[in-house]
C-alpha cells in the first residue's frame, strides 16, 4: 500500500484515493470468498447428504455435537475491539496527536495477536477429526480462514503500528484510513463465520 | 512515500531489488520444494487407520507445492515492497525506477518490473506459449480421435490431455487480451503514464509463471483426468496430478483478483483530463467489465478448489459424500465462477472489435451507447445463468425454468453487441486488412456460437444435447470462433505500436483464412457427431461417428498450420518488419500519439481529452 | 438525430443498398433456414420416444426462429462486402457520412431480440412441462438405475438385475437414478432423455418408448479412466416379450 510514483510528482490525497479504491477491490473479491463459505456451510446443512451431517453415533463412534458458536463470537468481539482501537489511533492522527496514534496502533496490534491466539485455541481442542461429517468439515473451513485472515490483520496491524512509531504518518495519513477499512472486514468476516456456526 | 526523502542509494533493501530475477526465483522456488518436500517426508506422520487413501502423499506434494510457490514469489521479489511497508522504509524514488527497469535493456523482461509496457509484453509471451503447449494438447487429442478405437494413447492419458488442455486454454483465453492489450496498451490509451499500482501489475504476471509450474508437475504424478471442470468427487479420487490443478487455480485466481482491482483502479481513477466516460474507449470498457467480472467470480473458483485440497489431504467432506459431503455444491461453486469466466473472455474481443471497426471502415461507431449497454448487460446477467450447467443434474428441477429464462435474456445484449458491430460495418469504407476481416468472421462464428447457446438453454433440447460433442462445439466456437478472434485481430492491430514494425500482411492473411477455415471445417464435424449421440471427452467412440471426427481432425491440423504461420509472422515481423510510423491506422485514440519507443512513463505532458475517439467520416454537407 | 437507414433521403427503403440487402435477407433466411434445420435433422438419430421427436421440432422451430436474425446479419455483411472495398497501406477515403447513432433502429432490434427471447422460452416450458407430467404417471414402470464405473445396472420392481436394459413399448417408464461412486450421466440416447447419476442422491427421469428395437445407453459425464466405454443397450420389445424377461430373470435371481 505504499506510493509507487515514477518520475512524476503526484499528490499524496490522489494516490491516497487511488489506493483506497484498489484496496476496496480487493476486499470485494474477498467478500465473493467469504460468502461462497457461507453458502457451503448452508448448502451442506439443507442436504445434510446420508444424515452426516452430524453423523450419529455408531458402534465405534460416539455422536458428534456441534460446538457453541461461543468462540467465533469471542474472536469477533476481540477484532471489533482492535478496530475501536484503531480507530481510537485514526482519530489521534486526524487531530495532530502522534502519541494517541501510537497508542491506538499498538493496541490494535495486541488485540490481533489476542485473537489468533484464541482462534489457535478453538482449532486444536475441538474435539473433532477433520472426517467427523460436514458440519466439522464447515467448522474448520471457518476456523482456518477466520485464522488467515487474523494472520494478515497481525500483519498489517504491525506495519502499521511500526510506521506510526517511526513517525511516518504526520503529516499525511490515508494508509491509517485503509488499515481501518480492512480492520472493519476482519469483524465482518468474523462474524459471517460465528454467525453460520451458530445454526449449527 | 512521496513526501520522505531516503534517497540513500544505500538504503539495504536496494541491494536485494537488483539480485532478484527470474532465475533466483527459480532457484529459491526448487529449493524450497525439495526442503519442504523432504522435511514433510520426514515428518508428517501416518495416515490414521480408514483415512482415505493417499492423504499422506497429497499433504507432501500440496506442501511442497506450497513451498515451490512462497520460494519462488520470494524469489522474483514480490516481498520486498511489503516488507518494506512493515519496516517503515518505503521504496525510494531510484528504487522505483530500477524496478520500472528503467534503462535497463532486455534484461527488464527477466525481472518483477513494474512497466506496464514490459509487462504487457510479458504477458503476450506466456500467452503465446500457452497456446502452444494447449494446442499440441490439442493436436494429440485430435490425432487419438482419428480413429474410432482411439488406441494408441492411453484412456489415463488421454483424459490427463483433455483436461490439461481445457484448462490451459482457458487461462489463455481469459489473459489473451486483458493481458497483453490490456496492459501494454489500455494505459496509454487511457492517457496514463502507468497502471494503478505497477508493483501489483508485475505480482500479477509472475504469479501466473508461478501457477503454471504445479500444472506441469502435475502432469508427471498422474496427470489431471478429470477435465478442465474438475467435478467433485471424481476429482477426489483423481491421482495426485489433481493437486497441480488446484494449486494453479488458486494460484492464478490471486493473480486474476490483484489484476481485476489494479485495471479498474487504473480506469477508474487515470483517466486523463477530459476523458470523460462518454469519451472513453469501448475497448476500455471491454476491459473494465472483463476483469470487474472476474473480481467476485473467481474467489468462488478458489474457494471450491481450497475446499477438494481439504477433501483430499485432509479428509474433510466437502464433497465426500460417505461424509455428508455434495457433488452438487462442488458444480454450484464451479459454475458460478464458471459462466462470469466466459464473458470475461468474449467481452474484452468482441470491444477490441469495436474498438477497431470505426477505424477500418472509417465511419464513427455505431450507437456507443447501445455498445455500453451492451456490455453492461451481458455482465450482469451473467452472474445469474450459472445453473444452465447444471440442468441435468437433477440438483432443483424446479430452478431449470427460471433459468432458462435468465439465459435466454443474454440473447438481448448478446444481440446489441451485434447491432453495434454490423451498423458500423453498414455504409463504412471498408479497408481490407486482417483486422477488419476478423469482424466478419466473428460476426459469423459467434452468430453460430449464440444460436447454438439458445438451443442449449432450452431445457428440453439441452436433455439431448448435454455432455456431448455439441457442447464442445458450441463452446469452441464462442471461446475461440468469437474470443480467439478478436485477440489474433488485436495482435495485428496493436503490433506496430508493440514492437514498432508492422505485421506481415501477406502471413497475417495466410494465417486468417487457414485458421477460419480450419475452425469452420472441424467443429462443423463437432456439430455432426454431438447430434448423432457422441458424448464429450470419449477416448474412443462407435464406428458410426468416424467420418466426422475425421473431418474435425483435418479441420484442427489446418488450424494448427494457421496458428503456426502465425506465429512464424510474429517472430519475422519482430525482428524484420517494415518500419511502423506512429500512427499506420490513422487511429484516433490515444495510443496512436506516442512515438516508439514509447518512453518510461509514455506521455512527457499528460494528453488533454476533448472529444471521443470516433471522429471519422464526412460531415453531410 | 438521424435515422440508420437514411442519410440524405427521409426514404431509406429506395436506396439501392437497402433493396438489395433486403433480398439477400430473404434468400439468405431461405438458405440459413433449411440449411440449418436439415443440417440438425438428418444428424440427429431417428427418435424413439415422442420426447425425442418433440426435441427435434424444438431445434427445428428454433433453426426457423433464428434464420430472420443470423439472414440479417449475413445479408448486411454481403452487401457491405459487395461495395465500397479499399485495398492498400494507406486508410481509405472518409466514409461519407459520419452516422453515430440511431434510437429507433436500437429500439426495434431490441424488441424483437426480446420477442425472440420469449419464443424460445414458451417453446421450451410448453415441451418441458409436457416432460415432466409423465414423471408423475401412476402407471409408470419403475425401474432403478445405478451407475459404477464403469457399467450400468438396472433393478426392476420384481428383483430382476441386468446390465442391459428391457423396456416394453408404449408404456411410460420412470428411472430413479444414482450412482455409488462418481459422477455419471444416464442417456438413453434415441430417447431424448438424459439425467445425472449422482452418488448420495436419486434423481428421476421419465420417457415412454414408442418403438421396437435396439438402441444405445452411453454415459454423458466423465467418470475416470474407461468413461468412453461406460455404454449399454436398451432393448424395446413387445408387452408380451418384456413380461417374459422379467419373469425369466426375477426367477434366475430367485434360483442363484
Ligand atoms: C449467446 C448466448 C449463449 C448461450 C445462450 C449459451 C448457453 C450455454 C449453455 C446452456 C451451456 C450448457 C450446455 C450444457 O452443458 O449442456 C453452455 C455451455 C458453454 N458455453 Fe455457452 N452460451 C452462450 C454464449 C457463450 C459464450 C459467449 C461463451 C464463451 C465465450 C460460452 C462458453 C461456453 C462454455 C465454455 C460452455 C461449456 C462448459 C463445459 O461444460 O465445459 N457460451 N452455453
Ligand atoms: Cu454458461
Ligand atoms: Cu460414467
Amino acid at each position: 500500500m505504499s506510493v509507487e510514483t515514477h518520475a512524476h510528482h503526484e499528490h499524496p490525497d490522489v494516490v491516497g484515493s487511488r489506493n483506497r479504491l484498489g484496496v476496496i477491490l480487493l476486499l470485494v473479491a474477498d467478500i465473493a470468498f467469504a460468502l461462497s463459505m457461507v453458502f457451503v456451510y448452508f448448502y451442506l446443512r439443507g442436504q445434510n447428504v446420508n444424515n452426516m451431517w452430524l453423523p450419529a453415533a455408531t458402534s465405534d463412534h460416539p455422536a458428534i455435537e456441534p460446538l457453541s458458536a461461543g468462540p467465533g463470537w469471542t474472536v469477533t468481539a476481540i477484532a471489533a475491539f482492535g478496530l475501536l482501537a484503531h480507530m481510537y489511533g485514526l482519530k489521534g492522527a486526524r487531530s495532530q496527536n502522534q502519541t494517541q496514534l501510537k497508542l491506538g496502533s499498538l493496541v490494535a496490534l495486541v488485540a490481533s495477536v489476542i485473537a489468533i491466539g484464541y482462534q489457535y485455541n478453538t482449532i486444536s481442542s475441538a474435539p473433532f477429526t477433520f472426517s467427523d461429517g460436514a458440519y466439522v468439515s464447515c467448522f474448520y473451513m471457518f476456523a482456518i480462514m477466520n485464522m488467515v485472515h487474523l494472520l494478515l490483520t497481525l500483519f498489517i496491524s504491525f506495519g502499521n503500528w511500526n510506521r506510526a512509531r517511526l513517525g511516518l504518518y504526520v503529516e499525511n495519513f490515508w494508509h491509517v484510513d485503509i488499515v481501518r477499512i480492512w480492520w472493519i472486514w476482519m469483524v465482518v468476516s468474523s462474524l459471517l463465520g460465528a454467525f453460520s456456526l451458530s445454526y449449527p | 512515500m512521496t513526501t520522505l526523502t531516503q534517497h540513500t542509494s544505500t538504503a539495504p533493501g536496494k541491494s536485494i531489488i537488483e539480485k532478484l530475477n527470474v532465475f533466483t526465483a527459480l532457484a529459491l522456488g526448487v529449493i524450497s520444494a525439495v526442503v519442504v518436500w523432504r522435511l514433510s517426508l520426514a515428518f508428517l506422520p501416518e495416515d490414521a487407520e480408514g483415512a482415505r487413501l493417499f492423504s499422506r502423499e497429497d499433504k507432501i506434494t500440496l506442501l511442497s507445492m506450497c513451498g515451490w510457490f512462497v520460494g519462488f514469489m520470494t524469489g522474483i521479489g514480490a516481498l520486498v515492497g511489503p516488507m518494506r511497508w512493515v519496516m517503515g522504509k518505503d521504496l525510494a524514488h531510484d528504487e522505483n525506477m530500477f524496478l520500472a527497469g528503467e534503462n535497463m535493456g532486455p534484461k527488464r523482461y527477466f525481472r518483477y518490473t513494474t512497466d506496464h509496457k514490459v509487462v504487457g509484453i510479458q504477458y503476450l509471451f506466456i500467452t503465446i506459449l500457452i497456446f502452444f503447449l494447449g494446442g499440441g494438447m490439442a493436436m494429440l487429442i485430435r490425432t487419438n480421435l482419428g480413429t474410432p478405437e482411439g488406441g494408441w494413447l492411453h484412456p489415463q492419458a488421454y483424459n490427463s490431455i483433455v483436461g490439461t488442455h481445457g484448462i490451459l486454454m482457458i487461462v489463455g483465453t481469459i489473459i489473451m487480451i486483458t493481458g497483453p492489450f490490456g496492459n501494454f496498451i489500455m494505459p496509454i490509451m487511457i492517457g496514463a503514464r502507468d497502471m494503478a499500482f505497477p508493483r501489483l501489475n508485475a505480482l500479477s504476471f509472475w504469479l501466473i509463471v508461478a501457477a503454471a509450474v504445479p500444472l506441469i508437475w502435475g502432469q508427471f504424478i498422474g496427470g489431471i483426468t478429470t477435465g478442465w471442470s474438475a467435478y467433485n468427487p471424481l476429482a477426489g479420487q483423481a491421482p495426485l496430478g489433481m493437486d497441480g490443478y488446484i494449486m494453479y487455480i488458486c494460484i492464478f485466481a490471486i493473480s486474476t483478483m490483484v489484476a481485476g482491482a489494479n485495471i479498474t483502479t487504473t480506469v477508474v481513477k487515470m483517466r486523463a483530463k477530459g476523458m470523460t466516460w462518454n469519451r472513453t474507449p469501448i475497448f476500455i470498457y471491454g476491459t473494465v467489465a472483463s476483469v470487474a467480472l472476474a473480481l467476485p467470480a473467481f474467489p468462488v473458483f478458489f474457494l471450491s478448489q481450497i475446499l477438494s485440497a481439504f477433501d483430499r489431504a485432509l479428509d474433510t467432506s466437502f464433497y465426500n459424500v460417505a461424509g455428508g459431503g455434495s457433488g452438487w455444491l462442488y458444480e454450484n461453486l464451479f459454475w458460478i465462477m464458471g459462466h462470469p469466466e466466459v464473458y470475461v473472455i468474449l467481452i474484452p474481443a468482441i470491444a477490441a472489435l469495436m474498438e477497431m471497426a470505426p477505424v477500418f471502415t472509417r465511419r464513427p461507431l455505431f450507437s456507443f451507447n447501445v455498445a455500453v449497454l451492451g456490455i453492461a448487460g451481458i455482465s450482469g446477467l451473467s452472474v445469474l445463468v450459472w445453473a444452465h450447467h447444471m440442468y441435468i443434474s437433477g440438483w432443483a428441477p424446479l430452478l431449470n425454468a427460471p433459468f432458462m429464462l435468465t439465459t435466454e435474456l443474454i440473447s438481448i445484449p448478446t444481440g446489441m453487441m451485434f447491432l453495434v458491430l454490423i451498423g458500423t460495418l453498414w455504409r463504412g469504407r471498408l479497408w481490407m486488412t486482417m483486422p477488419l476481416m476478423s469482424i466478419f468472421a466473428l460476426l459469423w462464428n459467434f452468430m453460430i456460437g449464440g444460436i447454438t447457446g439458445i438451443y442449449l438453454s432450452d431445457v428440453p433440447a439441452d436433455a439431448f444435447l448435454h455432455g456431448s460433442m455439441y457442447v464442445t462445439a458450441h463452446f469452441h466456437y464462442t471461446l475461440m470462433g468469437a474470443g480467439l478472434t478478436g485477440a489474433l485481430a488485436s495482435l495485428v492491430y496493436w503490433f506496430p505500436k508493440m514492437t514498432g514494425r508492422m505485421f506481415d500482411k501477406t502471413l497475417s492473411w495466410i494465417s486468417f483464412w487457414l485458421v477460419q477455415i480450419g475452425f469452420n471445417v472441424a467443429f462443423i464435424g463437432m456439430f455432426m457427431v454431438g447430434l448423432a449421440g457422441q458424448p464429450r471427452r470419449v477416448e474412443a467412440y462407435a464406428p458410426t461417428f468416424n467420418t466426422a471426427n475425421l473431418v474435425t481432425t483435418i479441420g484442427a491440423y489446418t488450424i494448427m498450420i494457421g496458428m503456426l504461420v502465425l506465429l512464424h509472422g510474429v517472430i519475422s515481423s519482430a525482428r524484420n518488419g517494415v518500419k511502423a510510423s506512429k500512427n499506420p491506422w490513422q487511429a484516433k485514440t490515444l495510443e496512436w500519439t506516442v512515438d516508439y519507443p514509447i518512453p518510461l512513463e509514455n506521455f512527457d505532458v499528460l494528453p488533454v481529452v476533448t472529444t471521443d475517439p470516433y471522429g471519422y467520416g464526412k460531415a453531410k454537407s | 438525430m438521424t435515422d440508420l437507414m437514411s442519410p440524405k433521403t427521409p426514404q431509406w427503403w429506395k436506396k439501392s443498398d437497402v433493396k438489395k440487402t433486403f433480398i439477400l435477407w430473404i434468400i439468405s433466411t431461405a438458405v440459413i433456414g433449411y440449411v440449418g434445420v436439415e443440417f440438425h435433422v438428418r444428424n440427429m438419430v431417428a427418435p424413439a420416444s415422442d420426447t425425442m421427436s418433440s426435441v427435434i421440432s424444438l431445434m427445428r422451430m428454433f433453426t426457423w426462429a433464428a434464420a430472420p436474425v443470423a439472414g440479417l446479419v449475413a445479408a448486411m455483411c454481403i452487401t457491405v462486402l459487395t461495395t465500397k472495398r479499399h485495398y492498400g497501406d494507406n486508410p481509405p477515403e472518409e466514409a461519407d457520412h459520419e452516422i453515430r447513432n440511431s434510437p429507433k433502429t436500437a429500439a426495434v432490434w431490441v424488441v424483437v431480440s426480446g420477442l425472440f427471447c420469449l419464443f424460445a422460452l414458451v417453446g421450451g416450458l410448453v415441451v418441458l412441462q409436457h416432460d415432466n407430467e409423465a414423471i408423475l404417471d401412476k402407471q409408470a414402470i419403475q425401474v432403478n438405475v445405478t451407475g459404477q464405473q464403469w457399467v450400468w445396472n438396472f433393478d426392476y420392481a420384481n428383483g430382476a438385475r441386468s446390465e442391459d436394459l428391457y423396456l416394453p413399448v408404449n408404456k411410460p417408464v420412470v428411472f430413479h437414478i444414482t450412482s455409488v461412486d462418481v459422477k455419471h450421466s444416464f442417456w438413453v440416447v434415441q430417447m431424448g432423455i438424459k439425467m445425472d447419476a449422482n452418488p448420495g442422491y436419486t434423481t428421476e427421469t421419465a420417457v415412454t418408448p414408442n418403438k421396437i428395437g435396439v438402441f444405445d445407453v452411453r454415459c454423458a459425464e466423465l467418470c475416470g479412466l474407461l468413461h468412453a466405454y461406460m455404454q449399454t443397450k436398451v432393448h424395446v420389445v413387445s408387452q408380451a416379450d418384456y413380461d417374459a424377461w422379467l419373469s425369466a430373470h426375477a426367477a434366475t435371481e430367485a434360483g442363484a
